[in-house]
């Protein structure tokens, strides 16, 4: 049976099914890696001589939906330092705080995040050992990685400079205070003297984490996060945790699709294989195999050519989720030190759906050609149904209407139409494509020009017209990538482009001043740019709310969000529809018009998880640039982990001495809250589409050369009527700029349609923002991997 | 061959082998101009390599192949493609003619590809003798067999070629169409002064010949003038019986 099925087997379908699968593999593969290492990676932990941590629970959980992790960190009571002394088992307890401290200058102390470099001397006890010198005692000494005793450090300590001693060099990453004085740093904060971040417990021996866990639990309550082992590094850095769970989020998205779009690549490979060998089919369905072994035949090839392309495909997997995951990294949507874990897993888990796909697609495939009867030898290929043809038409009119929203919405929600009209219109256009590429053939074929054509140019719009069905699924495919790239890439840049202008507008005058390195803007920042200058406080952190756009989470959902005082009124314009921005004090926010009514008030979660019930001060128009919901500072001083604002915004001025001051940085643009979530959102979406499309690419050039090579005999009957080898290339040619320009013309009316539309409702010209390269690009994409896919091959059978 | 009449295409120990099979083997032979000739043997007697060795339309793998004159085994692929155009014509059994086109786009085809204008008159009177008048701005597959045929004759005769080669022409005919289309091709010799190489492997066909080249195991056995059905039969059963034998 075997050797039958692979002596029947014609190489251009199964190299298809063979290529299909090898990039099913490495998509399913690669995404399964970075789902695995959100299970498993084990980030760097600082307190690594603690078996059990003790802190706020760091998360919303939701019934159906992952949880949602809070980045900000919050506290707990120091009370909780001395119960847990008390528990037995217990051998070492310290109450860790964690503040912003950065060094000037140098390597010393350094960290990943300067935003929590700060701690108390007792943290060491289960973070590090000294090395030299002795514990620091003064409230001017610390203790650092990377210097030497006695050396003078200028330090910006929660936000306030000063010059300290190294009083010991330690082994730990961080700047180690006294811990008087780490208390006085950390509670400069409102609300939070007598609190920690974390109490961090060393088990007595003989005693193991899991049972010192729960006897904590019973000691301290059920209010608290008791984490063990790998547990123990989301506990120690919450926005981590957040970060991570988005490895999670991500992938399966991507997975799926691409699960669906691998289905489509391996039953389309599949079915051609099975068409080239209708007639040995047939024949052995009238010598007398049942339409079982048909099948069974059909299974077995497909497996043939599916097996050897699982352990490269995996390979390629592992290479591919390196790369992703050195992306995410670098723009910060998972940190640096999260390594990614390489486990057998995603490699075993994917080529078992992989092979379970294939296993579907051949019985599908094979289902037609075995049932058929035995005596009526070969099928008619189906021609379309008008059905068919007419739902996508209607498709993409339904398309075109979606993309008006942008003209009547300029909010976030306007973004929407366009982005789905883009989609419906692809699987209109795969639906009507055979009939359309008929049409204008038929129409090119027909007209008066035709007869002054050179024979190749005739003969190539004539096969264009009479085998329509042959090249339209690789002209909607490739259409599909037109459309797709130009409308996700450019939609996005365009939105990008609408936000900047909103926020360059409501910031318009100002200067920026930021201290990234700093880990927030030192506190008396603000008064001294104030002393020379109009000036208000800006910090960015995150809130969790009921959905307020269209299209978000119908549960809560997180969201950064800009914290402005009421310093901001006259200052930055966010078109105000209602109220004063001087009413943002205390348990105060402005949201966007239309979310809710000044004066009324709505809960809001911070993101440590305090529930606040605030007030709603003002009203404003600019949410597509400065997001649905602003915040106060008072609110975000207290809920945020540094308690430090991100910026201060000025109006330009003689800035003198301060312009020279270290770490701080003075910008004339500033951007919103909402271009960091969505420059992210950008890149990541933008990654995957590449990788998608690029598949797609791949698969539809493996189709194209699959058929074109199934023309030997009739490029054999066309050199014996007398076409030389270069006419026939010619034609050949021919052929394949008339699918490219065909594909590329279709793609480009598909996506120009809801882009035009949404650059004039968001920037007021008919051009979309960004980088406008990638139509001549894709263009000359599509048009190279059809001449190659068509020609390469065409050139190997002509004899 | 007759001396005095001229030689259209002429084999000069032409051998043919496929691997290990030799197809043609030391083939000499001479076809004239103004004769229906009739190539005729078994299966595998090498009568179709003989055909498409003397159309050019694949090189042998020894000896010369002399075409209006010119020896063709040793042109480049594109100058014996562009000579063969000009000078040959070929009718298929599966009549070769392209689906997508009209049975007028086909017939004009092998003119357009040379980029030569098509002369009216000469194709109107050969369409007409076809009686293909009102079948022209259909598709082949519109058409019956004999039909299509008789349309991929119009087109093998559009550049008024030295020959015509037919390989196997009524073998996927009924036997009226296939008729009808032995006679045309006759007529065509008799009438308009053409030249017709034809194989096949029906003595009946072979009997509407001038001449019948009788073949077997690669080798030219007797060219016989004129031959009845009856003959032709006889003579091809004793070939298929030695075989056997």
């Amino acid at each position: 049976m075997i050797r039958l099925a692979l002596a029947l087997a014609k190489a251009g379908g199964l190299v298809v099914v063979f290529a299909a699968v090898l990039g099913g593999m490495a998509l399913v593969t690669g995404t399964g890696v970075l789902v695995d290492s959100a299970f498993r990676a084990q980030p760097p932990l600082r307190l690594s001589g603690a078996d059990v941590l003790v802190s706020a629970r760091q998360s919303i959980p939701l019934k159906e939906e992952p949880d949602i992790a809070l980045p900000e960190r919050a506290r707990i009571p120091g009370s909780l330092v001395a119960s847990a002394s008390e528990v037995p088992g217990v051998a070492a307890v310290a109450g860790d705080l964690a503040f912003p401290a950065a060094v000037g200058s140098g390597t010393a102390g350094r960290t990943a995040d300067p935003a929590t470099a700060g701690h108390g001397w007792s943290s060491l006890a289960l973070s590090g050992r000294i090395t030299a010198g002795r514990a620091p005692r003064a409230a001017d000494e610390i203790a650092v990685r990377g210097a030497r005793v006695g050396d003078r450090l200028r330090l910006t300590a929660a936000g306030t400079p000063g010059t300290y001693r190294v009083s010991a060099v330690v082994d730990a990453p961080g700047v180690y205070f006294t811990d008087a004085v780490a208390t006085a740093l950390a509670a400069r904060t409102a609300g939070r003297a007598g609190t920690v971040d974390l109490v961090a417990v060393r088990a007595a021996p003989g005693v193991s984490p899991e049972t010192l866990a729960a006897r904590l639990k019973a000691g301290l309550g059920d209010g608290y996060e008791y984490a063990t082992g790998r547990d123990r590094a989301d506990a120690e850095s919450p926005g981590a945790a957040a970060g991570r769970g988005l490895l999670l989020v991500l992938p399966s998205s991507i997975g799926g699709i691409s699960l669906l779009v691998v289905g489509f690549v391996v039953g389309g490979g599949l079915a051609l294989s099975v068409n080239r060998q209708r007639r040995d089919l047939a024949l052995l369905r009238a010598a007398g195999a049942t339409p079982r072994q048909v099948r069974r035949l059909v299974a077995v090839q497909a497996a043939a050519a599916a097996l050897p392309a699982v352990p490269f495909g995996a390979a390629l997997g592992y290479f591919l989720a390196a790369r992703f995951g050195e992306l995410l990294a670098g723009i910060g949507l998972v940190r640096a030190d999260q390594p990614l874990v390489y486990g057998p897993l995603p490699a075993v888990a994917a080529a078992l759906l992989l092979l379970a796909v294939t296993r579907v697609a051949a019985w599908a495939g094979s289902l037609r050609v075995s049932r058929m009867p035995v005596v009526s030898g070969l099928p008619e290929p189906r021609t379309p149904s008008p059905g068919r043809t007419r739902a996508g038409l209607l498709l993409m009119l339904a398309a075109l209407g979606l993309s008006v929203t942008p003209l009547a919405v300029r909010s976030e929600a306007g973004m929407i139409g366009p982005g789905i009209a883009s989609i419906v219109a692809v699987i209109g256009l795969a639906l009507a494509g055979p009939r359309l590429v008929q049409g204008v053939a038929r129409a090119l074929a027909g007209s008066r020009l035709m007869t002054r054509l050179p024979g190749p140019l005739w003969l190539a719009v004539h096969n264009s017209h009479g085998y329509a069905l042959r090249t339209a699924g690789a002209v909607a495919a490739l259409g599909m990538v037109v459309t797709l790239g130009l409308s996700v890439v450019l939609t996005q840049t365009t939105m990008a482009k609408a936000r900047s202008d909103e926020v360059a507008l409501g910031l318009r005058g100002l200067v920026t001043i930021t201290a990234p390195g700093l880990g927030g803007v030192p506190r008396d920042l603000l008064a001294d740019v104030r002393s020379r200058t109009e000036a208000a406080g800006m910090a960015m952190t995150t809130v969790v709310t009921e959905p307020m756009l269209t299209g978000d989470d119908p549960g809560l959902m997180a969201r950064p969000a800009m914290a402005l005082g009421p310093d901001a009124e006259g200052l930055v314009d966010l078109d105000l529809a209602d109220g004063r921005l001087s009413g943002l004090k205390g348990a105060a926010v402005a949201v966007e018009e239309g979310l809710g009514r000044v004066g009324r008030s709505m809960d809001v979660i911070m993101g440590d998880g305090a529930r606040v019930r605030a007030r709603v001060a003002a009203t404003y128009r600019r949410g597509l640039g400065f997001g649905p919901i602003v915040v106060s500072r008072d609110l975000a001083a207290a809920h945020t982990t540094t308690g430090l604002d991100s910026a201060v915004l000025a109006r330009p001025a003689d800035f003198g001495d301060l312009a020279r001051r270290p770490g701080l940085r003075f910008d004339s643009r500033a951007a919103g809250p909402q271009a960091a979530m969505a420059s992210a959102q950008t890149l990541v979406n933008v990654a995957v589409l590449a990788v998608l499309l690029g598949y797609v690419l791949v698969a539809v050039a493996n189709r194209l050369v699959a058929t074109t090579t199934a023309r030997r005999e009739e490029f054999a009957g066309l050199r014996a009527i007398g076409l030389t080898r270069r006419q026939l290339r010619r034609v050949v040619r021919w052929e394949a700029l008339l699918v490219g320009a065909a594909a590329s013309v279709s793609g480009l009316v598909l996506s120009a349609v809801p882009l035009v539309l949404l650059s004039v409702g968001f920037l007021a010209r008919p051009l979309p923002a960004g980088p406008l390269w990638l139509v001549p690009a894709s263009i000359l994409a599509v048009m190279t991997i059809v001449s190659l896919a068509m020609e390469l091959p065409a050139r190997k059978i002509m004899t | 061959m007759r001396p005095g009449i001229e030689a259209v295409v002429t084999l000069e120990r032409v051998s043919k082998t496929y691997g290990d099979v030799v197809a043609l083997d030391d083939v000499s032979l001479a076809f004239p101009r103004g004769r229906f000739v009739a190539v005729m043997g078994p299966s595998g007697s090498g009568k179709s390599t003989l055909l498409q060795a003397a159309a050019a339309l694949e090189p042998p793998t020894s000896g010369e192949i002399t075409i209006c004159g010119v020896e063709v085994t040793r042109m480049s692929e594109t100058r014996r493609t562009e000579w063969r155009r000009k000078h040959l014509g070929y009718v298929f059994q599966s009549y070769n003619l392209l689906p997508t086109v009209t049975v007028e786009d086909n017939v004009t085809l092998p003119l357009r590809m040379a980029g030569v204008r098509p002369d009216r008159a000469w194709l109107g009177q050969l369409i007409d003798r076809m009686g293909l008048r009102d079948r022209m701005r259909h598709l082949p597959t519109e058409l019956s067999g004999g039909q299509q045929q008789r349309a991929a004759i119009v087109r093998a005769l559009a550049a008024r070629p030295d020959v015509v080669f037919a390989d196997e022409p009524t073998g996927a005919l009924d036997l009226r169409s296939a008729a009808h289309v032995l006679d045309l091709l006759r007529e065509l010799v008799d009438d308009l002064g053409q030249t017709v190489v034809m194989v096949t492997h029906d003595p009946a066909a072979a009997a509407r010949a001038h001449d019948t080249v009788v073949m077997a195991d690669g080798r030219v056995l007797d060219v016989l003038p004129a031959p009845t059905a009856e003959d032709l039969a006889v003579r091809l059963a004793r070939l298929s019986g030695e075989r056997v034998a």
